[in-house]
Order: structure tokens, then C-alpha cells, then sequence
């Protein structure tokens, strides 16, 4: 058989995923190739959703695939019904969280309202590659995408008043709580417009104040600054992907009583 | 205070942190004094570092003849008057500003006004604490970690009155005791209390809301890389200590909506729900 997933969407996290469906011997196909809609074992849409071309494409991708292939699609910013109502056949869509997929043994799921009755058989893909499937409930960003977001978001507020300095912050939640990174290298890491994502999506959805993104980031992105993928996000970065300097560009030292030095 | 580095520490204040501060300095070969207004905790005190010493010597990680001397090294005094000539006072008695305001009032009296003052605080603002001090200026926040030889954080705390080089000589003074400490401004939660916030409150809200339960919360968290999820951490803090935090954050912001507590820490406190100490929490212990 010449069966394959079809990846929907650009930038880092398809690349990053792409590889990760190669290594696990599953083809991946995209929207510019040809292809047999009976051949698309399913569909992976990684598009953030910020604009109106995630409603396009999906609506693009109705018209390849069959009316029962399962279509997996990020819900990062929106939730799984909203994305579902665009849709012809909404039974067949989940949502999922696509940050740390390769790194992850488990990945996050959820059903749109309009699958009245959940059909697990969609969900067979995660089988053949070996994570555990966590159902939860249809919220942008799920558990973890969500959880960073606000700690990203806290980290950016504390940052932009200038309690301390961004590697301080950094270290701090490594050194204090043994994250596995500091808040602000690892939204460099997973794209600082992901995480903006899910702020600005719980935001919309709960209409509530705590998920206001701080300006530091909406600014972030109007300058494009997401991370190591655009070399610029909170610190800087080089061609090895490696952090090169220490100094964010939103450190305030003259709030810290004009401390200058890097002591 | 120019290129002064500190000789004649001391701590008051006996309790976990204060004897986990006790054994960075005496490890790092002070002389240390400490007291406690309780004579029973002083005592106590001695015999736990006594008895963490033996059992690193038991492991080969210390000499019989270091023990020995690091025994020696450790002064307990019976009042704050003891103290008066020591050059550097680390005070981590329990978070309650009126106490600590108190101390802070009769150490700036009782010492020189080159000895500086610090205060073990996660929770409370520094310059409040030195507010009735005639020298305030000398008073600074070291926000150590439990426990103190396993995780080398400090936050070093600027309050209104704290001059740059203060921080910076206690930074430095610190490194060389094997910590890192981080330069923060008196902020509530400063930072490692205040952007974990998120981490515990909007747990609570997803599973407030029905959308996953404590146990797929976290075990998706720990998948993603933290070393523990937000529910089996509270479980190991304490949810009584984790709610004050999280009260006192919420308090110190003006109930800003982003620290808001949520009603289930409250419930669960209140029932006696508190954690691994308790035997029950967010799970079961037997």
C-alpha cells in the first residue's frame, strides 16, 4: 500500500515533524502533490490558525481526502468545533497539540462537540506510532501547549517591568524548580507564535483578562521575533541553532539600579 | 562595604530553612552563630546537622576530622543580643511580616550599622520588612531553596533602599559557597514564586472545568519534559503552603485576575486535604 499522512501547514514544527513521521516509517505527503484521496491515511494540518488560511486549506483538504479519512489539526489557537464548523464532514476531525510531538510519549487529543459520540477508530495512527493517546477536553492548547503559554507569558511580564534580567529568569526556573528549560529559551525553542496562539485563542474563548498576552509578545510578533526559527525570538541566534548571546533585548538593567555589569 | 567579604555570619531562625542555611555556611567553613527564641528548636537544630554530618561521613563524603570541626563551628546563643557582633545576619524565621519587622527593628540597634541584615523571604516584601530600620539601606532578601545543598538557587532581593554593590558583593559572596543567585527586583513572588503561578492555577482550572483529570494533567506535564506534574508537586509542598503562595502573590498584585486562586485550594486545605504530610491531597498516600 501506498499509504501516507498528508501534512498541512509551514515552518519549523512541519519540518520537525515531517522527519519525525520519516523516521517512523510513515510517508508524508503535501497539499502540492498528486495523489489518490483512498491513499491519505490521515491528515496532519499543523497552521497555527492566527489568520483565515487554516479555513482555507482545510477546506482544500476536504476536496483530496475521503469523507471518512481522519483530519488531525492543531488546536493551539482554536477549538476543535470551531475548526469543525468549517468543515463538510465534521465527524471526522480532532484536535491535537503538535508542540513536543517527536519528544513526547504521549500526545493530546480532542473531539469537536459535533462527534457526538467520539469514534476512537480515527485514532489509530497514534497506535502505529506508539504514543499514548490523552483525550481531553476541546480548549485551545489543551494541557501542556496551554500550561507553557501562561508560564511564557508570566515570565514575559516579570521580564518587560525588569525584575530580572532574561537569562536570571531563565535560571531561575531551572535552577528553583528543575524545569527542563527556562521559560523564555524554551518558547524560543517551540516559537514564541505558538504560544502567542494559545494566550490570544484562551483569551477569545474565556473572554477572561489572565490570558492577555503581554505586550512584550504581541510586539514579539509584529516583529516576527519567534525564536530560533526566525534566529531572533528572546535572545538571538546563529547558524547552529545555538544560543550565541546571553542578552535579550528586552532587558531593563536600569531598572536593577543601573547594574551594568553581567555579574 | 566596599570589597568587604563577610567572616562572622550568622542565622536566626532554626527551622528548615535556617538549618539549611546553617550548613551552607559552616560547610563553606564559618564560624556560625545562630538562635532561635525557642530553646527546644535550637537544640534540635544541632543534632539534625550533627546527624546529616555523621551520615556524610558514613558515605565517605566528609572526614571524622571535618565533622568534628564543623561541629565545633556551629555557636547556638540564647538571644539576639548574641549576635550583635557578627558582620552578616541571615534571619529565615516564618513568614510573618510583624515578626520579621520586629527582628529587623531591634537587630538595627543592636548590631553596628556596617553589619548587613538579610531576610529568607519567598513571599514578603523586603522593603517592608526594613521599613522601621533607621538603616534600611543595609538590608537585603536571600530567597533560599528547600532544601538548600540540593538546589543552588538564590534570589537576591534589591529592596528600595538596597545599594547596587550590596547585591552584587552578596552574589558574589554566594558563588563562592557554590550558589547561583539571580538579581531580582522586590516584586511579589519576585521570580521563581510568581511565574510558577500559572503553572499550578490554570491546573487547577482545566480540571475545574472537566476538561482532563489530576492524573492526565500530570502525566501529560511530566511527558512534556517537567519533573513533576502541578498536583503530585502541590502533594509534595504542601496545598496549605502552595495556597498561601498563591494568596499572597494574588494579594501583593492587587487581585490581578492572572494569580487568582482557585476555589478548590481553599477546599481542600480546609479539609485537611494537605498533602503527602497529611496522607491524603490531591491523591491518596498510605
Amino acid at each position: 500500500m501506498n499509504e501516507f499522512v498528508l501534512l498541512v501547514g509551514k515552518g519549523k514544527l512541519v519540518e520537525e515533524i515531517d522527519s519525525y513521521l520519516n523516521q517512523q516509517g510513515v510517508k508524508t505527503k503535501t497539499l502540492d502533490q498528486v495523489f489518490p484521496a483512498n491513499e491519505v491515511i490521515a491528515v496532519f494540518d499543523l497552521e497555527t490558525g492566527l489568520n483565515q488560511e487554516k479555513r482555507q486549506l482545510l477546506q482544500q483538504v476536504e476536496t483530496r481526502v475521503t469523507q471518512q479519512t481522519p483530519i488531525f489539526t492543531s488546536v493551539l489557537h482554536r477549538t476543535a468545533t470551531e475548526i469543525a464548523s468549517w468543515l463538510f464532514y465534521p465527524e471526522r476531525l480532532v484536535g491535537f497539540s503538535p508542540l513536543l510531538l517527536p519528544k513526547m510519549t504521549s500526545v493530546e487529543i480532542c473531539f469537536p462537540i459535533q462527534s457526538l459520540r467520539p469514534n476512537h477508530k480515527l485514532l489509530s495512527i497514534w497506535k502505529q506510532l506508539g504514543k499514548d493517546v490523552e483525550i481531553v477536553g476541546d480548549q485551545p492548547g489543551l494541557v501542556f501547549a496551554r500550561t507553557l503559554a501562561l508560564l511564557v507569558n508570566e515570565a514575559s511580564f516579570a521580564l518587560s517591568e525588569g525584575v530580572a534580567k532574561a537569562t536570571d529568569i531563565d535560571l531561575a526556573m531551572q535552577k528553583g524548580l528543575n524545569h527542563p528549560q527556562g521559560p523564555l529559551q524554551w518558547a524560543d525553542q517551540v516559537g514564541v507564535h505558538h504560544l502567542y496562539a494559545v494566550l490570544e485563542g484562551l483569551q477569545r474563548e474565556y473572554g477572561e483578562d489572565r490570558y492577555r498576552p503581554a505586550p512584550l509578545l504581541r510586539k514579539m510578533m509584529y516583529a516576527q521575533f519567534i525564536g530560533v526559527e526566525s534566529e531572533q525570538g528572546f535572545y538571538s541566534y546563529g547558524a547552529q541553532e545555538m544560543r550565541q548571546d546571553p542578552h535579550c533585548f528586552a532587558d531593563r538593567p536600569e531598572r536593577r539600579s543601573k547594574m551594568l555589569s553581567d555579574a | 562595604m566596599t570589597g568587604q567579604t563577610w567572616k562572622s555570619p550568622a542565622v536566626i531562625g532554626t527551622g528548615t530553612m535556617g538549618r539549611g542555611i546553617m550548613d551552607m555556611l559552616i560547610t563553606a567553613g564559618y564560624q556560625v552563630k545562630a538562635f532561635d527564641n525557642c530553646k527546644k528548636n535550637r537544640i534540635s537544630a544541632r543534632e539534625w546537622l550533627e546527624e546529616r554530618w555523621w551520615k556524610l561521613a558514613e558515605k565517605g563524603k566528609k572526614t571524622l576530622f571535618e565533622v568534628e570541626s564543623m561541629q565545633e563551628r556551629l555557636m547556638l546563643v540564647d538571644s539576639l543580643q548574641g549576635l550583635s557582633d557578627c558582620d552578616f545576619i541571615i534571619e529565615a524565621v516564618p513568614e510573618d511580616l510583624l515578626l520579621k519587622r520586629n527582628i529587623f527593628h531591634q537587630l538595627d540597634s543592636l548590631t553596628s550599622a556596617e553589619t548587613v541584615l538579610a531576610t529568607n523571604t519567598s513571599s514578603l516584601s523586603v522593603t517592608s520588612i526594613s521599613s522601621k530600620c533607621k538603616h534600611p539601606e543595609r538590608v537585603i532578601g536571600l530567597h533560599f531553596f528547600n532544601p538548600v545543598w540540593r538546589l543552588p538557587l538564590v534570589e537576591v532581593v534589591e529592596s528600595a533602599h538596597t545599594p547596587l554593590e550590596l547585591v552584587q558583593q552578596a552574589m558574589s559572596w554566594l558563588q563562592t559557597m557554590g550558589k547561583e543567585p539571580i538579581h531580582v527586583l522586590d516584586t511579589p513572588g519576585f521570580i521563581v514564586n510568581r511565574v510558577a503561578r500559572p503553572f499550578h492555577l490554570e491546573a487547577y482550572r482545566i480540571v475545574g472545568e472537566g476538561l482532563a483529570d489530576k492524573n492526565q494533567v500530570d502525566r501529560i506535564l511530566r511527558s512534556a519534559g517537567f519533573p513533576m506534574g502541578p498536583f503530585e508537586l502541590q502533594d509534595l509542598i504542601g496545598i496549605d503552603i502552595n495556597y498561601s503562595a498563591s494568596h499572597s502573590v494574588y494579594e501583593g498584585f492587587h487581585y490581578d485576575p492572572r494569580f487568582r486562586p482557585h476555589p478548590e485550594q481553599r477546599a481542600l486545605v480546609e479539609s485537611g486535604k494537605l498533602g503527602r504530610k497529611s496522607g491524603k491531597g490531591h491523591y491518596i498516600y498510605e
